[in-house]
């Protein structure tokens, strides 16, 4: 079922020509005659594609071999496969930062808030969705739901911060919006801890809870009051917010 | 939970001349980056107008917004017992005013335990809201929108409490004092709602002990805090129809905080 179609012709910049195999003699002409795919040997019926852009995906034939032109001979203008960025990067995503940044808020007693200096939202993101899945887990779809309470909880947030500081307040909302983000973590595994508290058990589940919110609130409000200026002298009031923030989340988990 | 503080004294203040806005320009002052970056771009975008334009009507309504945010550990103290137990203020309740270029303007909350602030209502009306969603969670009734409806309902009784002291005010006077003083003193009632309903989280039947006790304090609080106001703003001093309605102001409070702590699922009741 090979077809035979007119492809226009190729001229090959190294000066060689793939050779598939027959007919090689034909083809050391370097003003390259018309192309054709080799008739009788084709038992796959995969029609050859000519593609601009060195892609891998132009050698898909398999009975054409891997003396095809590798993507270098067909050079064209843009950056090869080899040289594009890598996605993550590109995206902004920095997996050792993130796992860094996690990491600093897993201990509660020291908060090292130099490595939460450049904000970036991808952490909140994901500790976001690990804790939608967690809430999936126990039976409720609250993806909207905790979507919108960290946007309005960090926005409360900023202002609550930036009124007390008055004229030396300098917290912008993308550094806000990642802080409340990290400091979601203690939230986020107080409820895969209370995936396995059996349901009866009231008083336990709001000890935990409590625990676990007052440790959130002490992660945020250390790393709020250290990262922006002006918050020094009213580091019980901007914690007081912090801890109604994350009550709230812990009344999505344990309700 | 609130601590205990001692009350503080205020000295007697000379009348002061009743102007909208005695704190200044709000866009020179402090947080001007704040309102000048938030409001002023949006209101560019949205109105579509200069943002002058945009500046000078915002300056008309809402004085600056900073100054209701000058507090600190003491002051919250402090106040929240002058809140919740009025008739234990042994002091003044007049605001001590201070020449400010010319003009007659109040001491920021730091040094004036009456001013009015914002942080004490806001706080009071988030741990109002969390406070219902737990107790909506221990009668198994809690649901995420349950939790929205409360949001709206105490933001409806906090905006019928400013419609309460603005209507007053425009009866007996020119009504001129500024909307965030009138915002500010409509949210001290959520602090005691949240004592309310603290202790019905912890013992059912309390609430029906602290529930007047709790209503009979935000009426005292904003029956002196009014007098001090109207006395200020007000030209003609009629006597009976300012005790009447400050006797109608206090009276309300009874079935609107009954009605802000009633937390149930169907939020109009």
């Amino acid at each position: 079922m090979t077809k035979d179609f007119a492809v226009p012709p190729v001229v090959f910049p190294s000066g060689g020509s793939p050779a598939p195999g027959a007919n090689v003699q034909q083809r050391r002409v370097p003003t390259a005659p018309p192309y054709q795919p080799p008739r009788p040997s084709a038992s796959s019926s995969i029609p050859f594609m000519s593609f601009d852009i060195g892609s891998a995906s132009a050698t898909q034939g398999g009975p054409f071999g891997g003396a095809i032109a590798s993507s270098s001979s067909f050079g064209g203008g843009s950056a090869s496969f080899d040289d594009e960025e890598p996605l993550l990067d590109e995206l902004g995503i920095h997996p050792d930062q993130i796992w860094k940044k996690t990491r600093s808020i897993l201990n509660p007693f020291r908060i090292n808030q130099t490595v939460h200096k450049d904000s970036d939202l991808s952490g909140p993101i994901f500790l976001y969705l690990a804790l939608c899945l967690f809430q999936l887990l126990a039976g409720k779809i609250q993806f909207g739901v905790i979507l919108g309470w960290v946007v309005v909880a960090s926005m409360f947030l900023y202002t609550v911060y930036n009124m007390l500081a008055g004229r030396n307040g300098n917290l912008n909302l993308h550094t806000c919006t990642s802080l409340v983000g990290y400091s979601l973590l203690p939230v986020v595994i107080l409820s895969a801890v209370s995936l396995f508290v059996p349901q009866g058990a009231g008083p336990v589940r709001f000890v935990l809870a409590g625990a676990f919110v007052l440790w959130a609130t002490r992660a945020c409000s250390n790393l709020v009051v250290s990262l922006a200026d002006g918050g020094e002298e009213h580091r019980g009031l901007i914690s007081y917010a912090c801890f109604l923030i994350y009550t709230l989340f812990s009344l999505l988990v344990v309700f | 939970m609130y601590n205990n503080m001692g009350p503080q004294q205020g000295m007697p203040r000379p009348p002061g001349n009743p102007e909208p806005g005695p704190f200044g320009n709000p866009f020179t002052g402090a947080g001007s980056g704040f309102i000048r970056g938030g409001l002023g771009a949006y209101g560019e975008r949205i109105l579509g107008s200069s943002s002058e334009y945009v500046q000078s009507n915002i300056t008309r309504y809402f004085s600056d917004p900073q100054y209701y945010f000058q507090v600190n550990d003491q002051y919250v103290r402090n106040k929240l017992k002058v809140v919740l137990f009025p008739f234990l203020h042994r002091g003044h309740w007049t605001r001590i005013s201070e020449p400010v270029g010319g003009r007659l303007s109040y001491k920021p909350p730091i040094y004036d335990i009456n001013a009015p602030d914002l942080y004490i209502p806001f706080m009071a009306f988030g741990t109002y809201v969390v406070l219902a969603g737990f107790s909506l969670g221990l009668n198994g009734k809690f649901t995420p929108e349950a939790l929205n409806w409360l949001f709206v309902k105490g933001l409806v009784g906090w905006f019928l409490q400013v419609m309460l002291l603005k209507v007053t005010l425009l009866s007996l006077g020119s009504g001129e004092a500024p909307l965030l003083d009138i915002v500010a003193y409509g949210g001290y009632a959520f602090a005691g709602l949240c004592l309310a309903g603290f202790a019905k989280i912890m013992w059912g039947y309390s609430y029906y002990a602290l529930m007047p006790w709790t209503c009979l304090c935000t009426g005292i609080f904003l029956v002196k805090t009014m007098k001090r106001v109207l006395f200020a703003e007000v030209r003609s001093y009629d006597s009976s129809k300012h005790h009447y309605l400050l006797l109608f102001l206090a009276l309300v409070q009874f079935p609107l905080l009954i009605w802000l702590g009633n937390i149930s699922v169907n939020w109009l009741l």
